[in-house]
């Protein structure tokens, strides 16, 4: 019986361990296991005004903050039948791309790209592939640019509130962004070509099931009320409870999803096989160029996913910024009502994020978050369960550790990070 | 001599401190020519617990493993400085600290714990000083990058940092903002630490106190306005509790035993740290 114990992930957000157990040729048992202490979040926000849910969501995580917000503000505006106008909704929906932009370069050069380069960190690229870490530092950097115009910080603003905003972005900012986003593109078009460039490994295949909102009007993007599924299936974001079936398991702090019984995967690569045809511009003629069926099955084209989506990303700020200065600047609407449920959801960085609250009185009386990095926890375990048999049956037992834990921080996975101790114990026992 | 060896760990909380560390751009790379990092884990892999200058941490306890690792990483560390709110004081998730339902909590999202978890051994959450001792503060939620590269360098040097001891109040004036709690809003601008810039009063927002509690503050006085200004008790002290964390707790239990306070003989609260 061998045993392989990846005691903490690096590079990824959070803290996370990977326990893979091998008797001869066979894989016994895979667990991801989440220690990130518990924290409770949906239970503190009990008793609380949803102004101060607004403060206390985001803190969920210092990546996702502004998706947790805006998924946050659309559940409770629902709950409290508060319609915002076009142009808060527009300036929104700018500052979520903001955080996908951030997020994504993150991901892609910081936590990813040294596995495909061979280096321990970023930090250690610098010398042989300065440019790309500049690049890299760029992307994010504007990304937190944009987070921070609109929601008053690059982490934790709070300047998005219930019905609208503190201040809206003044035109002379929206020009700057703008401006900055058109003069980006040629630097995202080099991100996607470098991890077109990459052999992705086909022990890691498997079929599976893919999840994401489904923007209105045949349009990409990252909000939605509806739910499509690759089953051809499309619900209703008020079903999610149904739709993804969280559970805890006892070897982690962080719930499991399950749709129908079976692991699915959420993130840039499954809005890119169930949306990608919607893409238009470069970020649409690079899919066409890249896109293959093994796209359904490698999850390791979900960073070449995100890199396409931070091209989409970047060719459609423009668009949006003109649609925003072409509209009144918007008083911030008030609710007339203190109670009722509402379920908001967004397409965070990672994936489907689902916040629901109900309220009495003005109070929170029940509130249920499911994250994205929790949907996908189950189809990380099934993809380095077919991971590890596929390279054992092959004989290949080399940088074991390393293969799995690429595997694991290719879906990007948040459980926001510990120190990385690998630990491989192999024993004779038969237990 | 060798370069100073220094190591960020993680505990509970948003990543929010290495994530600002992240975005230091070409001070991070001075920084990382300057010293040997041991440990930096959304960075780098590689990370160890090992004799270190300095350790900073960032996040609250909230198992009984954290609690293991933040004592070994203390009797290995020279300095040790705690970053981001969570560390500090305890964040968000020591809001109801001392309130006895932190099971029932749990139990709400997890289910029965005792049968659950038996490895992991969770903890109502408690900020690194309820367990060992802290050298240097850095507020913050997250921290702010100047005020990180400023302590850094002075740690780095063999000096203490100078953060600012005052609140976000006199950063808001210095912005020639117009005062929120003059306009009737629940701005805790008075009872928290400055550093921020006063970013959320330059949008109109009043200010939620999340670099929490100041070195030196009048929680009575401001507990006074906002009733009278028309919140009520239960109100102000969600507000107050929200970022307070450890201090504010204490502080609040103060104010509550003397039922006739004043704002001038009431206890002064020393930012708990």
């Amino acid at each position: 019986m061998k045993r392989i114990f990846i005691k903490s992930l690096a590079r990824v957000e959070g803290h996370g361990g990977i326990t893979v157990k091998i008797d001869g040729k066979k894989v016994k048992d895979v667990k991801v296991q989440i220690y990130e202490g518990p924290r409770l979040i949906e239970k503190l926000v009990v008793g609380k005004s949803p102004e101060d849910v607004l403060n206390i969501v985001p803190r969920i995580c210092g990546i996702c903050t502004l998706s947790h917000r805006y998924a946050a503000l659309k559940g409770l505006e629902k709950a409290l039948n508060i319609e915002v106008p076009l142009r808060t909704r527009l300036t929104r929906d700018l500052m979520l791309i903001g955080e996908i932009i951030q997020s994504h370069s993150l991901h892609i050069f910081f936590l990813s790209l040294p596995d495909f380069l061979g280096y321990s960190s970023a930090m250690d690229m610098v010398d042989n592939y300065g440019e790309e870490v500049k690049r890299g530092l760029a992307m994010k950097g504007f990304g937190y640019r944009l987070m921070e115009i609109i929601s008053a910080r690059i982490i934790h603003g709070e300047n998005p509130i219930l019905g609208g905003f503190g201040a809206h972005p003044s035109q002379k900012v929206l020009v700057e962004i703008k401006e900055s986003a058109e003069k980006l593109v040629s630097d995202a078009e080099k991100i996607v070509e470098l991890f077109a460039s990459f052999d992705y490994p086909s022990y890691v295949e498997y079929d599976t099931t893919f999840m994401a909102l489904n923007p209105p009007d045949g349009k990409y993007g990252f909000v939605s009320n509806s739910i499509l599924i690759s089953t051809d299936e499309e619900r209703s974001v008020e079903e999610y409870k149904e739709v993804i079936q969280e559970r805890v398991v006892p070897y982690s702090f962080a719930k499991r999803s399950r749709y129908n019984g079976e692991p699915f995967t959420v993130g840039a690569i499954a809005r890119i096989n169930l949306l990608g045809e919607r893409l238009s511009g470069k970020a649409g003629d690079y899919y066409k160029k890249l896109y293959s069926k093994r796209w359904l099955r490698n999850p390791f084209f979900n960073n070449l996913a995100q890199a396409i989506e931070v091209l989409y990303c970047l060719e459609t700020i423009p668009k949006l910024v003109d649609k925003i200065m072409g509209l009144e600047e918007p008083v911030v609407k008030k609710p007339f009502k203190d109670a009722g449920t509402g379920t908001g959801a967004v397409e965070a960085p990672r994936g489907t994020l689902y916040h629901y609250y109900s309220m009495k009185d003005g109070l929170i009386t029940d509130c249920d978050i499911a994250t994205p990095t929790a949907q996908n926890l189950d189809d990380i375990e099934r993809c380095l369960r077919t991971a590890v048999g596929n390279l054992l049956s092959k004989g290949i037992e080399d940088d074991l550790e390393l293969k799995l834990e690429m595997i694991a921080r290719a879906y990007d996975p948040c459980i926001s990070c510990s120190a990385h101790l690998v630990k491989v114990e192999t024993s004779n026992n038969s237990d | 001599m060798g370069k100073k060896k220094i190591g960020i760990y993680s505990f509970s909380g948003c990543s929010g401190e290495q994530l600002v560390i992240l975005e230091c751009g070409a001070e991070l790379f001075n920084l990382c020519d300057l010293t040997e990092i041991k440990s930096f884990p959304m960075a780098q892999s590689n990370n160890e617990y090992t004799l270190l200058d300095i350790g900073l941490l960032e996040g609250s306890i909230t198992t009984e493993r954290q609690k293991r690792e933040l004592k070994e990483i203390r009797s290995h560390a020279k300095i040790l400085v705690a970053m981001g709110i969570c560390a500090c004081f305890g964040g968000i998730q020591s809001m109801k600290l001392g309130e006895g339902g932190w099971k029932k909590r749990f139990q709400k999202v997890y289910g029965d714990e005792d049968k659950l978890f038996k490895t992991m051994k969770p903890l109502e959450s408690k900020p690194c000083n309820a367990f060992v001792k802290i050298d240097y503060y850095i507020p913050g939620c997250p921290i702010d990058k100047k005020q990180f590269l400023h302590s850094i360098t002075h740690v780095l040097n063999g000096s203490s940092p100078y953060l600012y001891q005052f609140s976000v109040c006199t950063e808001c004036k210095w912005k020639e903002n117009d005062c929120l709690l003059l306009r009737g809003l629940p701005c805790l601008g008075p009872l928290t630490r400055g550093g921020c810039g006063a970013a959320c009063l330059c949008y109109n927002i009043p200010c939620v106190g999340c670099w929490g509690p100041a070195e030196v503050l009048n929680v009575p006085s401001e507990y006074r306005l906002l009733i009278e200004k028309g919140y009520t008790t239960e109100e102000i002290q969600r507000k107050f509790r929200k970022f307070g964390g450890a201090p504010m707790v204490e502080c609040l239990k103060k104010i509550m035993k003397q039922s006739n306070y004043s704002a001038t003989k009431a206890p002064r609260l020393k930012g708990g740290i």
